[in-house]
């Protein structure tokens, strides 16, 4: 069963004499439980606003989402009963010292005082917290403000979690750690929807990713189906035994996709057959002996350039 | 924990990290009573007449700086709603497990007990130190009338403060309903001797209503029928404002 169900969901914002931006255009798809889920685009691809949508700041304009079974416009109270969010701002008490950030969102969230206490303890020695507890935020850094933030969802049981680039302006141990986290909260039954600009994380993380765009999708699936998608999408590695004009333009002649030379090393995102390819690369050997190589299949960030810039 | 207990520890451990702001809330009243009752006293050196009944300027002026005192509370309480956009948090409130009624209830649970500390200390000022003398047994319902408007004001606030984007508008707003609503209104000097526009004006100003409300429990002065009419407007005022500020936090985003 189906954890978030979306059909055809649509947001459109009318602000002043403009004409209405719509953010959303007919958005459907569904993650199952246990889950991580990841929503790519560009910046001002909808991503922000369907997380909105799902959990309940913002009402759809038309279509429908559900999370849990509870419609998002229709029971938006049960449907915050199911849910812990980080947003993409560095939402934090900033009046607040640490301690309280930790302990008031847990309130917030139903948990009695005497449990939040417990896990308070607990979530402060994951996140590094101890010696942050009674510092008022306002006083934190930027990263250390969104440690605060990202830890706080951890005080709840909420079975599914919304994560807005959550590790944005965290180093890169603590983001480590958080996706540690958030792929044992998955495997522990939670389900988690993210989104994220930095794509190698997606990759690591998401069982499933989908790429909108102008609020609408390009492209749903696995990271192999999404790769299938992009259309024989590859990448070569090459090293030619000497780097000369007339090679790198032979090589600019291959019309790659992206293509970087440093030194005798050539890197190459080429779209087309395999096969096809091999043969202008045995072509150019016959110029210049090659003298390391290597195919691969693109990964997530080409795949993402790809379909962004063919469906534009 | 209770939805609306969570809001209110949320804003008593907020406001208790800054002892500037319960100063405001809390001082500047009895600092109004006491500079400000005692020189227009000695100023006008005569009682007031307040529905048919006689009262000293300061007794006059006891149930106005009460009602400044919630007005204060409630305003400031409202541009906490800016602090919260600022910081990205109330949007992430939305997403929590709480109505948007009981969000504004939780807030003004903790502001209605600052506007309750706020009247005793003004009441304890007037009475001790100022020689007013008061309605002992009609105290608890004074402090009805407290909660109420208290509540009533924030509401109110809370429209503009959800909806206005800009801090700078939200202020300029509150600094003229601050000067607007207090002045014109029967909080610093009687209606009956103003000019008709002035007069009407200030009946149809809920502040009116809630200083006669006031005038009447602490000191039995103004008509029984007049004062439960106004009391009566001002329940309907604080009601229409719950619905306006909920709704106005719904469609935030």
């Amino acid at each position: 069963m189906s954890v978030i169900e979306v059909e055809e969901l649509a947001k459109v914002y009318r602000a002043g004499k403009g004409d209405p931006v719509r953010a959303l255009d007919g958005v459907s798809f569904a993650v199952p439980a246990g889950q991580i889920f990841g929503l790519l685009g560009p910046n001002g691809a909808g991503k922000s606003t369907l997380i909105k949508c799902l959990t309940t700041i913002t009402a759809p304009t038309s279509g429908r989402a559900a999370v849990r079974g509870f419609d998002v416009v229709r029971r938006p109270l049960d449907v915050r009963r199911q849910i812990a969010v980080v947003l993409q701002q560095a939402a934090v008490e900033t009046m607040l010292d640490v301690e309280d950030n930790l302990l008031v969102y847990a309130y917030l969230h139903g948990v009695g005082r005497r449990e939040s206490r417990r896990r308070l303890r607990a979530i402060v020695e994951e996140f590094d917290l101890g010696g942050l507890l009674a510092e008022t935020v306002q006083d934190l850094s930027i990263g250390t403000k969104r440690r605060v933030q990202v830890a706080k969802i951890f005080m709840v049981d909420a079975p599914v979690v919304f994560l807005d680039e959550a590790t944005t302006g965290m180093d890169p141990l603590m983001k480590r750690r958080v996706m540690e986290r958030i792929r044992a909260e998955a495997r522990a039954g939670r389900t988690v929807l993210i989104t994220t600009q930095i794509l190698s994380e997606a990759e690591q993380l998401c069982d499933t990713i989908m790429i909108i765009d102008h609020g609408r999708k390009l492209a749903a699936g696995t990271l192999p189906e999404l790769r299938r998608l992009a259309e024989q999408l590859f990448r070569v590695s090459l090293t030619f035994a000497e780097m000369n004009e007339e090679l790198a333009a032979r090589l600019a002649g291959l019309e790659a996709v992206e293509m970087t030379i440093d030194g005798r090393q050539v890197e190459l995102v080429f779209r087309g057959e395999e096969a096809a390819l091999l043969e202008r690369l045995a072509d150019i050997a016959r110029l210049v002996p090659i003298t390391g190589f290597e195919v691969r299949g693109a990964d997530l960030e080409q795949v993402f350039v790809a379909l962004v810039e063919e469906k534009r | 924990m209770n939805a609306v207990a969570a809001v209110f520890y949320r804003d008593f451990r907020q406001r208790t990290t800054n002892v500037a702001w319960l100063f405001w809330d809390l001082f500047v009243p009895v600092a109004y009573l006491v500079l400000f009752g005692t020189g227009f006293e000695r100023a006008f050196a005569g009682n007031f007449a307040v529905g048919g009944e006689s009262v000293g300027y300061v007794a006059f002026l006891l149930p106005g700086v009460i009602a400044m005192a919630s007005f204060g509370v409630a305003m400031n309480t409202s541009w906490s709603f800016f602090m919260d956009k600022d910081s990205g948090i109330f949007y992430e409130l939305l997403t929590y497990p709480i109505t948007r009624e009981q969000l504004l209830i939780g807030k003004i649970c903790f502001n209605v007990l600052l506007a309750a500390t706020g009247t005793l200390l003004v009441i304890a000022v007037g009475v001790l130190a100022m020689g007013v003398e008061v309605r002992w047994g009609a105290l608890p319902l004074t402090f009805l009338a407290v909660a109420v408007t208290t509540a009533g004001w924030f509401f109110m606030f809370s429209i503009f403060a959800v909806r206005m984007r800009r801090m700078d508008t939200f202020n300029t707003f509150t600094s003229a309903a601050y000067i607007v609503l207090m002045f014109i209104s029967a909080m610093f000097y009687p209606l009956e001797e103003l000019p008709p526009w002035f007069r009407g004006a200030a009946l149809l100003n809920p502040m009116t209503w809630q200083v006669d409300l006031l005038r009447h429990t602490l000191l039995g002065v103004g008509a029984g029928a007049t004062v439960l009419l106004e009391a009566l407007a001002f329940g309907a005022f604080t009601l229409l404002c719950l619905f306006f500020a909920a709704r106005a936090i719904s469609r935030a985003a």
